[in-house]
């Protein structure tokens, strides 16, 4: 983190070289722990697009990746930190699946909005909590909104394995939502489903809002700098509350879709890493909701490789995780290039 | 119960207590929790190679140093965000140590190591009278009084010398700290450093004590940590207690467990949960001082 503001192609360099960094060390791993390594490595790079069945789960993932990089992004952007976004897409999910379970014969309209709005009310009041103990008390919001969201996990687990669980399954999940519930699907056999558009179209709203209102003009400001913002007579206390609130909704609707439109069930830990991307979608996309779309498709790229990858081999590691981790020691770092430090120095000389 | 809880509370006790140096040089350090694991993997694989559960520790410890250094270079050689960078290291440690199990053991599950000595236990049968002081004091786990002594060496150093006196007017005032010559960057990294070495120690006392090491062995005591160190007041003698507190209140929840009819797996959630209780409890009471000065987030990283 800087004193001055990063220049953009200082940040463009960064990215590039966090990601680059991430598919390399991806690359090691496939080759040396693989017992087939060109396999692995075919897989991972190709196999996303091998056929319909991929290609369709990786767009699907993109739309979920959109939905929690706003949520991060929402948050961040007003000098907040939402660290519990993982609990909070799983308890959206089970709230989804409870709901939906709940009135199997309501028309679909009037379902899928009742799930969907349980979902977002339920992750927002979750991380609107933890804003609201930053307000009162100033409780750090980082700490409790990662220990809320852990601490609830194990909760939602054993629902799904042992109240909710539907006995017919060899699975551990729920029964499957009625049918009229369902979204589209978009590319069968893939779990692609209408609901990526609604997540394109909220990160366009996301950015007018952000950009083009007087209240987004303020969140820009509280998170830049909250003593100026105080001074200037922004009511920064709203400021703390609402993104979380706001943050912990777009992790719930993400949830919500999760089982609407791609699984139809809530299933044991099948969320699992959803919150963690979110925050590597937020950071790759600089917080700004317009990248954060191809950012969520740079991601989807590397999810959906690493899983084919785990598939058509043996081996099987969290290779997701480890993505993860790589991109997050070096995306907030300061890299110059050696060639862009030339003309770094070059611009700034008088 | 009281003996337990001692046990419990020693692994919390030395990540705190690493954790304290870093806070007090104003880093709040969230890789804890990947570092005990870390330290976990490390310390009981090297102590079934060796044979010594010594050099196991010193292993560990050395893990989570060099881990907490990659973590102090990317944040002040590099400038990246310390919350972000954290993170990346509690990642690694999830995604690297199920990649490293299979590839050496061919699993990610539990490993085993029936050969592995066990933990020798001091002043065991000796008796004062009064049960619960016996169970506090004696016949624990050598790890136990590593980490008692570590909490004294913690407070010598931190208060009674010129190193601590640096250390905290980093992370009082850094800016003051530099005009007074003091180099605030090389403090806050050696803090760091020092946060990793004491939460890599923890996590060995963890799988050397039990002799398996079981996928996310470190279940929550890194973040523990973290409120224990707010919770003790950030002294090394407030950390003691509050990592007897959660020691203790840990073993009366496996105590309830039996009685209560509470299902175990809504109990993995239980340690998270009376952290973030006592944490929220703890703010309420301290809300009327002045609040903690604010972590800076720059919304253009």
């Amino acid at each position: 983190m800087s004193e001055q503001p990063m220049t953009a192609p200082r940040r463009a360099a960064g990215t590039l070289v966090a990601v680059s960094a991430a598919i390399l060390v991806t690359v090691i791993l496939l080759a040396i722990g693989s017992p087939n390594p060109a396999r692995a490595l075919t897989s991972f790079f190709l196999g996303p697009f091998s056929n319909r069945f991929f290609f369709g789960n990786m767009i699907d993932t993109f739309g979920l990746l959109i939905l929690v990089g706003l949520g991060v992004c929402a948050a961040f952007r007003a000098g907040v930190f939402n660290l519990g976004g993982e609990g909070q897409v799983y308890i959206a999910a089970l709230t989804t699946a409870v709901v939906a379970l709940s009135m199997p014969t309501a028309p679909a309209p009037i379902g899928i909005l009742a799930a969907t709005g349980a979902a977002v009310l339920v992750a927002a009041l979750l991380a609107g909590l933890s804003g609201l103990f930053r307000w009162a008390w100033g409780t750090d919001e980082l700490i409790t909104s990662f220990l809320i969201s852990a601490a609830l996990v194990p909760t939602v687990n054993f629902l799904i394995v042992g109240p909710l669980r539907n006995p017919d399954s060899n699975l551990m999940t729920t029964v499957r939502v009625a049918e009229q519930f369902r979204f589209l699907r978009l590319l069968p056999p893939s779990t692609l489903n209408v609901s990526v558009g609604a997540a394109v179209l909220l990160a366009v709203l996301a950015h007018g809002f952000l950009f083009s209102t007087l209240r987004g003009y303020e969140l820009r400001m509280t998170g830049l700098n909250r003593e100026f913002a105080r001074y200037g007579g922004v009511a920064v206390g709203a400021y703390t509350v609402l993104p979380m609130a706001v943050s912990g909704g777009f992790h719930g609707l993400a949830g919500a879709f999760f089982v609407l439109g791609t699984h139809h069930a809530a299933i044991e830990g099948f969320t699992a890493g959803l919150g963690w991307n979110g925050i590597a979608v937020a950071l790759i996309g600089r917080n700004h909701p317009l990248l954060i779309i191809p950012a969520a498709l740079v991601f989807a790229y590397l999810e959906a490789g690493s899983r084919v990858a785990g598939l058509q081999t043996e081996f099987t590691f969290e290779l997701a995780a480890i993505i993860q981790a790589v991109i997050f020691f070096l995306i907030t770092a300061e890299i110059v290039l050696p060639k862009l430090r030339r003309a770094h120095r070059e611009r700034s000389a008088p | 119960m009281m003996f337990n809880g001692v046990e419990i509370m020693t692994p919390i006790l030395l990540a705190a207590l690493g954790g304290l140096f870093a806070e007090m040089a104003g880093v709040l350090n969230i890789a804890l929790e990947g570092l005990i694991l870390i330290g976990a993997f490390t310390g009981i694989l090297v102590a079934a190679a060796t044979g010594s559960l010594a050099v196991g520790m010193v292993a560990a410890a050395v893990a989570g140093g060099v881990l907490a250094g990659l973590l102090a270079w990317v944040t002040s050689r590099l400038k990246a965000n310390i919350f972000i960078a954290g993170l990346a290291v509690n990642l690694l440690a999830a995604g690297m140590i199920p990649f490293l199990s299979t590839w050496m053991f061919g699993t990610k599950g539990v490993l085993r190591f029936p050969d592995l000595p066990r933990m020798p236990r001091l002043l065991v049968g000796v008796h004062t009278g009064l049960p619960l002081l016996d169970d506090l004091l004696f016949g624990h786990s050598v790890t136990v009084y590593l980490a008692w002594l570590t909490a004294v060496i913690a407070a010598v150093l931190l208060y009674r010398t010129p190193f601590g006196l640096r250390l905290r007017a980093t992370g009082a005032r850094a800016e003051s700290a530099v005009v007074s010559g003091v180099n605030a960057v090389r403090y806050r990294s050696i803090a760091i450093v020092v946060s990793g070495v004491a939460a890599g120690l923890a996590g060995s006392t963890i799988s050397l004590r039990l002799g398996v090491y079981l996928p996310n062995i470190s279940a929550g005591r890194g973040w523990i940590a973290l409120v224990a160190i707010y919770l003790g007041y950030r002294t090394p003698l407030g950390i003691v207690i509050a990592a007897l507190l959660f020691g203790l209140t840990d073993s009366l929840a496996g105590a309830a467990q039996g009685f209560l009819n509470i299902p175990g797996t809504i109990l993995l959630g239980l340690p998270y949960a009376i952290t973030v209780i006592a944490m929220i409890f703890y703010s309420a009471l301290r809300s009327t001082k002045p609040r903690r000065r604010r972590r800076r987030i720059d919304a253009h990283f």
